[in-house]
């Protein structure tokens, strides 16, 4: 299990986030809403992992761990909930 | 060769056969969705496999026909002669790849450039008909407006929309975006309205991904192939154009080929090449790397490419391999039953003859021996008369395997020469031994273009002769007891007996009293005769001028006969005659100079035992009168080179010979037995000795050299 909440109160991305850990990771963010989802240990996160990032506002924390979700992935959230706070004020 | 290379060719010209089927039907009923699903399909399964034997340059032709084959089943695209015309180009591409591997055993090397010639075709096509894709490209500007960082490199844009289920069947869309080749910029948005995140399927994927690449759109699109339903992908390359990036690479190893050196030059010749072809690899212009591979001079093949980005090298034609024999056969599994039975038999034969043995060994009475032995022979020659049969039957081909490689030749041929022709092919299910199917393209090929090419009129022609306008040329297939007859007919203008008549006279192929004695219809025949046709000129499809004579010459050598009916204005058929199996020929042994040699007994007419005046000299030759007929006389063991031995007294023993409807005698020494062989084509340096036609080995070990009649007749 790579999704787990943390004492400092949040969620806590590592390894490589799979399937498996979208109904865990929604369940807590559900749970608190509001906490923040630290993905610096990530070192890969599937496409249903990202939905729900990009559903949920969470704010996050980086960078993570991987290359091309470092370069690549983050930049994309980071400008579509720029493009969101934007359109929806 | 490679088992799975074996299995893959095999595989790939069922495919191909299939999908050429599916094509041509589909071009007479554009609208048979089952036919367009069997082409789509079958192409769809030879781009797997080609893939499965890493052959790249062949996936990637057949991945642009499978493209326009899914449009049109997607109704974006209707079916167009040009478009078919494209297809069945793309597949005798492959065939002619298919008969390289044949040989080498692995995929071509320099596939490469007529794989890009296949692709431009589907893609000039495409470009021809497709509105370009203006419509919902707001992302593709949001996307170029966030990646304006990598206005120069980014080479295509990708818009992947992944299917909501694409979770179940395991996919990561994240993943596969992540691994695009090249990807610099990703955008991510929700499909649809985002839903609260209470409300949210976590297993339903709701994602868009639009990236960008520095990797060429032809790349990008093999990458994401199995996506391909999914993903939209715009290349944002000029085509043609050098990205300033590669460009300033090329200029810089043109600097280095320039620098004066005398040391390790060819190494840095050979370097900077490399490098410019990896560019040019890199940049999805295959050709252009090979051409800078296979040059001597990069520097020139650089500068071309630098100054002139639109230039083509043309592809070379690949040599044609069509006498090239396969190497795997498919076989029925009732043959294989059949085999299977017959060695069961054998077992049973070979423990009665062991019996037989024994009792021969215990002193047991002859006679019961000796009626047993008969019983056990007459057994062994019917088993051995099955086993014939069942293994003859196994070698067979149906026709189908090269009439079908007719239909794109004679549109071709049609089109270059102006023409309007309509193929139908007959009886293309009848088998033959695989040995004479596979040598039969050759002469097919010259009977056919001969029939385009003289026998088909003019449209305004054809109708001013009353004719429908489009000709039919037909190709036949038939069986004849233990013969195979294949006709090509035209319904042209037939031969023009008269001139056929004066350019025999004029190139010397007969006297002009022969040639005025005879009938029309062999006069028609005179285009098979060596030395009539004089065409010089170079043709597309055979490479070489070759006249009929080449035809008359293959079949022969097949052991067929070929046969002209002409019917003036109406047409000509052209009829080979071909023996259904090459292996068994029943041969007379004869005597002649010491040497015995065999002589086909199809050829046999009669022997004759005359006393040696009646042999009188005519001409040059020899010639004896025989019911009536004067018949040229050949000494074989003169004309085979060999010393005479018999004494010049006795009676002249004669074989009289028909070949080519004339007739002949040999005087031989000596008359022997008769004997069915199994007839071994020769090869290396006898295949050059004129006169003779195989070599066979005879039951105490002799080798027999089996004649050749109508070479040594004429």
């Amino acid at each position: 299990m790579s999704v787990r909440w943390r004492e400092d109160k949040a969620i806590a991305l590592s390894g490589d986030s799979g399937l498996d850990d979208a109904e865990p990771l929604l369940r807590m963010l559900s749970a608190h809403p509001g906490a923040p989802v630290d993905w610096r240990q990530c070192e890969g996160a599937h496409a249903a992992i990202l939905q729900i990032l990009m559903a949920s506002g969470a704010a996050i924390v980086g960078p993570p761990q991987a290359a091309h979700l470092r370069n690549v992935v983050e930049p994309a959230l980071t400008r579509y909930r720029e493009r969101g706070f934007r359109e929806d004020p | 060769m490679n088992e799975f290379i074996e299995q893959f060719l095999l595989e790939a010209r069922e495919l191909v056969e299939q999908a050429t089927g599916d094509l041509l039907a589909l071009e007479e009923t554009p609208e048979d969705r089952e036919r367009l699903g069997g082409a789509f399909r079958a192409f769809h399964t030879l781009k797997g496999s080609a893939g499965i034997v890493d052959f790249d340059a062949m996936a990637r032709a057949l991945h642009a026909a499978e493209d326009m084959l899914a449009r049109v089943r997607a109704g974006d695209v209707p079916v167009t002669p040009a478009l078919i015309g494209d297809g069945l180009t793309c597949l005798d591409q492959v065939v002619q790849w298919l008969d390289q591997m044949q040989v080498d055993g692995e995929p071509p090397v320099n596939a490469e450039a007529a794989a890009d010639a296949i692709v431009a075709r589907f893609a000039a096509s495409r470009a021809d008909e497709a509105p370009p894709p203006s419509a919902n490209t707001a992302w593709l500007d949001d996307l170029l407006a966030h990646g304006a960082a990598f206005a120069g490199q980014a080479r295509t844009a990708v818009r992947y929309t992944p299917d909501a289920d694409s979770f179940f069947r395991a996919e990561d869309p994240a993943a596969v975006i992540g691994a695009l080749p090249g990807l610099v910029l990703l955008d991510l948005e929700p499909n649809g309205a985002l839903e609260p995140l209470d409300a949210i399927d976590p297993f339903a994927c709701r994602l868009i991904f639009s990236a960008l690449s520095t990797t060429v759109a032809e790349d990008v699109e093999r990458f994401l192939r199995p996506y391909r339903d999914q993903a939209v992908i715009i290349s944002l390359v000029e085509p043609g154009a050098i990205p300033a990036a590669a460009r300033a690479v090329l200029e810089a190893q043109l600097g280095l080929l320039a620098e004066p050196a005398e040391d390790g030059r060819p190494g840095r010749i050979a370097a900077a090449g490399r490098v410019a072809a990896n560019v040019l690899r890199h940049l999805g212009r295959h050709t252009d790397a090979e051409r800078i591979g296979a040059s001597t001079d990069p520097a020139q093949a650089i500068r071309a490419i630098l100054g002139d980005p639109a230039s083509e090298v043309p592809a070379s034609v690949p040599t044609s391999l069509t006498g090239q024999e396969t190497r795997v056969l498919r076989v029925d599994v009732e043959r294989i039953d059949a085999l299977v039975k017959l060695v069961g038999e054998f077992t049973v034969l070979k423990n009665a003859l062991g019996h037989a043995a024994g009792l021969a060994r215990d002193g047991g009475d002859a006679t019961v021996l000796a009626a047993l032995l008969k019983d056990q022979h007459a057994r062994l020659g019917r088993l051995t008369d099955t086993l014939q049969q069942s293994v003859l039957s196994i070698r067979v081909l149906p026709l189908r395997h090269v009439f079908q490689r007719f239909s794109r030749l004679v549109r071709e041929m049609a089109a270059t020469s102006g023409k309007s022709v309509r193929l139908v092919t007959e009886g293309e299910a009848t088998e033959a031994d695989k040995a004479i199917v596979e040598s039969l393209f050759e002469p097919l090929l010259h009977m056919v273009r001969n029939a385009v090419d003289h026998g088909v009129e003019p449209a305004e022609a054809r109708e001013a002769a009353g004719k429908p306008p489009t000709a039919t040329l037909w190709l036949r297939g038939a069986r004849e007891g233990d013969k195979v007859l294949i006709d090509v007919e035209d319904d042209g203008r037939g031969v023009d007996v008269d001139r056929v008549r004066r350019v025999a006279a004029e190139h010397g192929v007969a006297t002009p009293e022969v040639i005025a004695a005879m009938s029309d219809a062999e006069a028609a025949e005179l285009i098979f005769a060596p030395g009539f046709s004089t065409t010089s000129e170079v043709t597309s499809l055979s490479g070489r001028g070759v006249g009929m004579d080449a035809v008359r010459t293959s079949i022969r050598r097949l052991g067929g006969a070929v046969s002209l009916l002409n019917r003036p204005g109406r047409g000509v058929r052209v009829r080979a005659t071909l023996p259904l199996t090459v292996i068994m020929t029943r041969l007379m042994i004869v005597e002649a100079g010491g040497e015995i040699y065999g002589v086909p007994m199809d050829a046999v007419v009669e022997t004759a035992k005359v006393p040696r005046e009646h042999i009188a000299p005519l001409g040059s030759m020899r010639a004896v009168v025989l019911r009536d007929r004067t018949i040229p006389v050949l000494d074989l063991a003169e004309a085979l080179g060999e010393p005479r031995v018999a004494p010049l007294k006795t009676d002249a023993i004669l074989v009289v010979v028909a070949a080519d409807n004339q007739l002949g005698c040999l005087e031989v020494d000596r008359l022997g037995e008769r004997i069915d062989v199994m007839l071994k084509p020769m090869d290396g340096l006898l295949a050059e000795m004129p006169g003779i036609a195989g070599t066979t080995l005879l039951g105490d070990g002799r080798v027999l050299i089996v004649l050749d009649l109508p070479e040594l007749l004429r």
